[in-house]
């Protein structure tokens, strides 16, 4: 990725520290060593013989490779002094420790790696020195379910079933099921993705709906399926998802923060028209009645009448009761 | 063809850093082939002290000194550029790999990666994968908001910013004139927290309702930063979590599960429902709306009349 000069920059200035200790390195090693591809590794090798202290004469550095091996044939162009390993910066020191810290709060992870963490935290900090305080301007809570979070855990690392209560709030139901889990994932909150065996299908869970867990004795066999990006959101309505139309004044502009949409238009009393899709409209019932007259469903025609009709059937359980 | 940036600015850092007296402009333009090409004089020098500012971004301290003939030079002193002896095992090593990938904002995880690279080059061990090591556990910090950046960078820098932002229940966004203290991620959102200059006391601001950019503006902070930011706490009475009273519930038997968990006591009634004490806090009406006719509120009577009446406007339909 050479979109960004400054990342690529630091990188290969780390690099001309790592491969002077190195002669002879492989490819592979080095790529893996900097968390990058190897494509990534050989465009900046590319740069490296174009950079030195001076572009005349001999002061460039002599680094090549056979696409195997790195050899560098003049580290004398760069004084052992030149080559030190750098101090690290206010934001690598915030964007490290704060990632750390967030991820030693994490309920489910191992003690031993909590504690490996916490060390290395501490390690950090006083190498970085003072420019590691503005990393306590920028904080991050995981949120996850202790016990329901250790047991997923503990299922995959075990290759095991896990059976479950599971709520699911668009049908207001708790349904029993057994599943394979395949990975956890913290966006925001915690979700294990896994193969329902009931449904035969791939299907996200968040943790903090888990009523009930308890492992089995099955061993866990999930098909091989390919992991999905789950960098844009966790919800990825389909394009042939039936679509829904709902309309909100001002007090329900937060539907657009909460559900992902195809588009939000602008409207005249400060509210919106929402279009998004998915797979069950009748799911957003729960919605339509939250919303009272912050709002209300254009369509479908049967989702607005599905709310009306509750509504007016909660109202008659007051008028007997009164 | 243009030279590439990155090729320019490590010319740079190793001129600078491989120098033990300071370099001239012109003998930083004498020794750098993309300073050559630059063309004239002030495209050179616009050039020069934006590449300054773009390796000390990445950390590289930079000395500007002055000679006797009062010519100016620059240098990278060895003393304030190395990183200090820091010794991790393979353990640390993993769990700190772990930590640097949960970032989904370029900058931060650029930012994290070169810290552990630098460490990597200073000798910290690899051998451990940190995903093996690691097995399921894939934690993600979302990074959704394109004022995420701007703001990370007036909280770190101490530099007020004004924006557009626009409350909950607002039909318009207001401006807003903020001294930005701390940014928090909780329960996947982020929020602000600063002094608000408008309103002269300390605010909360949720990211996703800023509307427009951000902007940065010059001087000083007016209000004293605390020791403490809390944003949690502001955030969690907006959501009701600071319930101190409580509320008699009937619930359909079988229905409404996540009631049930937070119920104080539920009782069975026999006749297809379960009376519940759950409790009373900012927005819960709204909550008991959702359930439809599962839920009938008993009392406070307050809050029976504000399911009644949200229930009315719904059924108008």
């Amino acid at each position: 990725m050479a979109a960004n000069a400054i990342d690529q920059t630091r990188r290969m200035l780390s690099l001309v520290t790592y491969l002077r200790e190195r002669p002879g390195a492989h490819v592979s090693d080095v790529a893996r060593a900097f968390g990058i591809t190897e494509d990534e590794l050989i465009s900046d090798l590319d740069v490296l013989p174009l950079c030195g202290t001076s572009f005349r004469g001999g002061d460039l550095l002599d680094i090549d490779t056979d696409g195997d091996r790195i050899w560098w044939h003049n580290p004398a162009a760069l004084s052992a002094e030149a080559a030190e390993p750098l101090r690290i910066a206010a934001d690598e020191a915030t964007a490290l420790l704060v990632a750390a810290r967030a991820v030693a709060t994490l309920p489910g992870l191992r003690e031993s790696d909590r504690l490996a963490l916490l060390r290395a935290t501490a390690k950090l900090e006083a190498a970085a020195g003072e420019v590691a305080s503005a990393s306590a301007r920028l904080s991050v809570t995981f949120e996850s379910e202790g016990g329901v979070f250790a047991d997923v855990d503990r299922a995959i690392s075990e290759r095991r079933r896990l059976w479950i209560r599971y709520y699911s709030p668009s049908r207001d139901e708790v349904t029993e099921r057994e599943i394979d889990p395949i990975r956890l994932v913290s966006v925001g909150h915690t979700y294990v993705e896994a193969w329902c065996r009931r449904s035969e299908a791939r299907r996200t869970f968040r943790l903090d709906r888990v009523a009930e867990i308890r492992i089995m004795d099955e061993v866990s066999a999930p098909p091989e399926i390919e992991l999905r990006d789950l960098s844009a959101g966790l919800v990825q309505p389909a394009a042939e998802d039936p679509e829904v139309v709902v309309e909100v004044g001002p007090g329900g502009r937060w539907v657009a923060e909460y559900y992902p949409h195809d588009s939000a238009e602008e409207l005249a009393d400060g509210g919106l028209r929402i279009t998004l899709r998915t797979p069950d409209p009748s799911s957003l019932r729960r919605l339509a009645l939250r919303l009272g007259r912050d709002g209300h469903i254009v369509a479908p025609a049967e989702l607005a009448d599905s709310a009306r009709d509750a509504a007016r059937e909660a109202l008659a359980a007051y008028d007997g009761a009164a | 063809m243009a030279i590439a940036k990155a090729e320019r600015l490590m010319n740079l850092a190793l001129c600078l850093l491989g120098t033990r007296r300071p370099l001239s402009k012109r003998e930083l333009r004498g020794s750098i082939e993309a300073y050559l090409e630059a063309g004239s004089d002030d495209s050179f020098n616009r050039m020069f002290e934006r590449d300054k500012d773009d390796l000390r971004e990445l950390g590289l301290v930079i000395e500007t000194v002055e000679n006797l003939d009062g010519e100016v030079g620059y240098l990278a002193r060895r003393d304030s550029n190395r990183l200090p002896p820091v010794t991790l095992d393979a353990e640390e090593a993993a769990a700190l790999g772990l930590a640097a990938k949960v970032w989904q904002q370029a900058r931060l995880a650029g930012a994290a990666s070169g810290a552990l690279q630098k460490l990597r080059a200073a000798g910290m061990p690899e051998d451990v994968d940190p995903y093996e090591a690691h097995g399921a556990l894939e934690p993600r910090i979302p990074v959704h908001e394109a004022s995420f950046e701007p703001l990370m960078l007036a909280c770190r820098d101490r530099r007020s910013v004004v924006f557009d932002y626009r409350k909950a229940t607002a039909a318009r966004p207001e401006q807003r004139h903020v001294e930005p203290w701390a940014l928090e991620c909780w329960r996947g959102h982020w929020y602000l927290a600063g002094w608000d200059r408008d309103r002269q006391a300390e605010r909360v601001f949720r990211l996703s309702r800023i509307t427009g950019k951000v902007r940065s503006r010059a001087g000083r902070f007016q209000a004293p930063v605390p020791d403490v930011v809390t944003v949690r706490e502001t955030v969690a009475s907006w959501a009701g979590e600071t319930a101190t009273r409580s509320a008699r519930i009937r619930l359909r038997s079988g229905a409404g599960y996540p009631l049930r968990a937070k119920a104080g006591s539920v009782r069975e009634l026999g006749d297809g429902w379960d009376e519940l004490e759950i409790p009373y806090g900012h927005g819960l009406d709204a909550w008991l709306v959702e359930f439809g006719p599962d839920v009938v509120v008993l009392e406070p009577a307050e809050l029976r009349a504000d399911v009644m009446d949200r229930l009315r406007a719904v059924a108008k339909g």
